[in-house]
């Protein structure tokens, strides 16, 4: 029996082994195939990155804002032209700056003060009835620091697009709650998480953390650790090991 | 002046959680009352918050995927899928038919599994304790095809950024087939239970209404969108990982309350199951990864992909800067903006409608709070 | 006249409690007594990870190539190795897994091109320290230990 027991165990791994290739051979070829292709992704960035500084003067035509020096690489965007984009074009003219389209999704960029007004003329005259997400993104190194992010969707259309805005830190954008009420909750997560302030806000207050709480965690300029050794520091009296 | 009294005071503020049985979680909802009726609400949210979203700018783009399950943990899957459905957009590759079908297939065991889950914490908050037991024993045969096809039942990590990393096991069709033979009858045994019971219907029917146009404007989606009368799915209307192939219906209801919610929920674990049978019958032989590479970087962009996860619409908002790490990672909860909702349904209910309404929404908190 | 009829005799209540009457069969149990019967565990499941060791020669299989470590997403394998310099290879020294933070995603598991590294089906994984949570190698080769129980 002790002896059964034995190789039985030395067996279990073997056995296990044996049973592996059921289910790893699938987890073995994407290995296998991945040698060839960090290669081919070596070669691959310069590739797609030298099409790109051809493309910029293109992106730079319309959307000039944004700096070449930082960005090596900039989004590949395609043009994006229909019945609605003549109609913001004609009705807002230089308000929007850019119109376009990545991986199928179009976009435009706005100018801030404009973009209350955007939306409600895409509410009220082309169906965009549903605010899908509102949200921000940072670049500190850019003089317009953060890009505000509409999305609308359309039922009768069935279309989505974004609503894009570069804003200066210290500029409020206007609320959009007046048009969609779900911008609430989601202009002051973007608040919480970006210290953007929008203006005429009802309440615009810090939702997921703590009343008290310091400084705005999405920005890029947060620093996790620093925040995590003063935490240490002020509650345990020590200094943390991070 | 007399002094005020406690019973001249006409407006009495009550505190519902953070720690109550029936808020699901940690949300903690400020109630202002006179007497039994509702005057209004404030959710105090937050206490769950773990920062995903800077997670997600600390991460590649594959170590990531673990993380999403934990948002919504009661459909780990769904949220699995959005993602490597954003991330295959920035790289702009599909997944093999193989692996769309198998996704398919799990992410509609989840929905099942997740409305199982709601429909048995919510019939126990309305005080129907039964249905928690049968829900939890259908949950677990769903659960034991987790655990066979990938390691782990709650937080799954299925899915791989450009397909499957798990090639299906040995007997998961055959699984899958027995589990939705066996649980079309256990469907109709919950609405022996619930469905003409004078008690569930007293609580649920006209209580929570959120009509059509208020749930547009609210941003809500999901069944409780279905229930008003709205017939949008993102399954239907902006097809994903291949739903267009299958022939299944988007259940409605015209009322918007409570209980049309709750008979939207179970239609469409019926609608589910005849998905999973469908996609059961042929899964398509071939690869189940795209040819992504080891490290997974996408050229500089942005893309929103949006999938319809048992509470609503999930959408990932990816900006890449072209490392191999997200520069920004945004994900839009269906949950945080539906509860949003639950201040316009709750005012002028009664302070036990706020628990049925609160379940009704189905609110996971960890994707609340994310 | 019927709606009356039924509202009076309660049909409704009693078809709910018939089902529940019907689930009383004794082969309706699903209940699983834990400790006592052991839970079938899937072949996959991403349980405490396991360092494989040659099954002849006891040798370790790991090669101390550090990729699972890349692959953490939590950070918490920490691999040492040492140039042998008779053979010219690297050798483990040390390898350090803190299960105390690892969420058994599996990714490490992927990484490891010669399956050292495995998460197994055991689950037990208590601990009554913190330190108890993070594994040696020598822990790791030979798994845990969790009480058995007596009835």
């Amino acid at each position: 029996m002790a002896d059964e027991n034995q190789p039985d165990q030395t067996a279990g791994a073997p056995e296990g082994d044996a049973q592996q290739p059921k289910t790893t051979p699938p987890a073995e070829t994407p290995p296998a195939a991945a040698p060839a292709t960090p290669a081919a992704e070596g070669a691959k960035p310069p590739a797609v990155k030298k099409p790109a500084p051809a493309a910029k003067p293109a992106a730079a035509a319309h959307g000039e804002k944004k700096p070449a020096a930082k960005k090596p690489a900039v989004m590949e965007t395609t043009p994006w032209e229909s019945d609605l984009t003549k109609l913001l074009a004609e009705r807002f003219g230089g308000a929007i700056t850019e119109f376009s389209s990545y991986v199928g999704q179009n976009f435009l960029v706005a100018a801030p003060d404009s973009v209350v007004a955007i939306v409600e003329f895409l509410r009220e005259e082309a169906d965009f009835d549903y605010l899908v997400d509102v949200t921000a993104v940072d670049y500190p190194q850019r003089p317009e620091r953060f890009d505000v992010v509409y999305v609308l969707y359309s039922f009768a259309r069935n279309e989505r697009i974004r609503v894009k805005t570069r804003i200066k830190e210290d500029y409020a954008p206007h609320t959009v709650t007046g048009v969609h009420p779900t911008a609430n909750w989601l202009e002051r997560e973007v608040y919480d998480m970006f210290g953007i302030r929008f203006a005429e806000h009802p309440d615009m207050k810090r939702i997921l953390l703590p009343d008290e709480w310091e400084g705005y965690p999405l920005r890029k300029d947060y620093s996790i650790i620093n925040m995590d050794n003063r935490w240490v520091k002020d509650n345990l009296g020590i200094d943390s090991g991070q | 002046m007399p002094e005020t009294t406690f019973l001249d005071a006409n407006e009495l503020v009550l505190n519902m959680g953070p720690q109550h049985p029936s808020t699901h979680g940690v949300l903690r909802v400020i109630l202002k009352l006179d007497g039994e009726k509702i005057r209004g609400t404030e959710c105090v949210i937050g206490y769950l918050h773990r920062g995903v979203e800077k997670i997600g700018e600390n991460r590649t783009y594959q170590m990531f995927a673990p993380y999403v399950d934990r948002m919504d943990y009661v459909a780990a899957v769904s949220n699995g899928l959005g993602y490597c459905l954003a991330v295959e957009k920035l790289l702009n590759t599909e997944a093999p038919p193989r692996a769309q079908v198998v996704r398919v297939i799990l992410t509609e065991l989840n929905r099942i599994a997740s409305h199982l889950l709601w429909l048995g914490t919510h019939a126990l908050d309305i005080g129907a304790i039964t249905p928690l037991f049968y829900v939890m024993r259908e949950r677990e045969e769903i659960l034991n095809i987790f655990e066979a096809y990938c390691g782990a039942r709650l937080t799954t990590h299925a899915f791989r950024c450009g397909g499957l990393q798990y090639e299906v096991y040995d007997g998961m069709e055959q699984q899958a087939k027995r589990f939705c033979k066996a649980f079309l009858p256990r469907v109709d045994e919950y609405e022996e239970l619930l469905s003409e019971n004078r008690i569930w219907k007293e609580r649920l029917i006209n209580v929570g209404i959120l009509t059509g146009d208020e749930c547009k404007q609210y941003g809500v989606t999901g069944p409780v969108l279905r229930a008003a009368g709205v017939k949008w799915d993102i399954r239907k209307a902006l097809p994903y990982s291949g739903y267009e192939k299958y022939d299944f219906e988007i259940p409605t209801r015209q009322n918007g309350d409570t209980y049309d919610r709750y008979m939207v929920r179970i239609q469409e674990m019926r609608q589910s199951v005849r998905i999973v049978e469908q996609a059961v019958e042929d899964i398509p032989s071939g690869p189940i990864m795209a040819k992504v590479g080891k490290i997974v970087k996408p050229p500089v962009g942005e893309a929103y992909v949006s999938i319809e996860a048992p509470k609503g619409e999930l959408g990932y908002f990816i900006v890449s800067d072209g490392s191999t790490q997200p520069y920004r990672l945004r994900v839009r909860p269906p949950s945080f903006i539906n509860l949003q909702a639950l201040e316009r349904m709750s005012r002028g209910a009664l302070v036990a409608d706020v628990v049925a309404i609160i379940g009704t929404i189905d609110i996971v908190l960890g994707e609340i709070d994310r | 006249m019927r709606k009356l009829l039924k509202t009076v005799f309660l049909v409704d209540l009693i078809q709910g409690l018939w089902v529940t009457l019907r689930n009383q069969h004794p082969k309706h149990i699903y209940t699983e007594q834990y400790p006592a019967q052991r839970p079938k565990i899937a072949e996959r499941y991403r349980g405490a990870p396991r360092l494989n060791i040659h099954p002849v020669s006891g040798e370790t299989l790991c090669i101390a190539c550090n990729l699972c470590a890349l692959a953490c997403p939590e950070n918490l394998i920490v691999v040492t190795s040492e140039r042998n310099e008779q053979t010219r290879r690297k050798e483990l020294t040390t390898f350090i897994y803190d299960t105390s933070r690892c969420m058994f995603c599996g990714l490490c598991e992927d990484a490891c091109p010669v399956d050292a590294l495995e998460l197994t089906q055991d689950f037990e994984l208590a601990s009554y320290t913190r330190d108890g949570a993070i594994w040696d190698r020598q822990m790791l080769e030979e798994g845990p230990k969790p009480t058995r129980y007596r009835y």
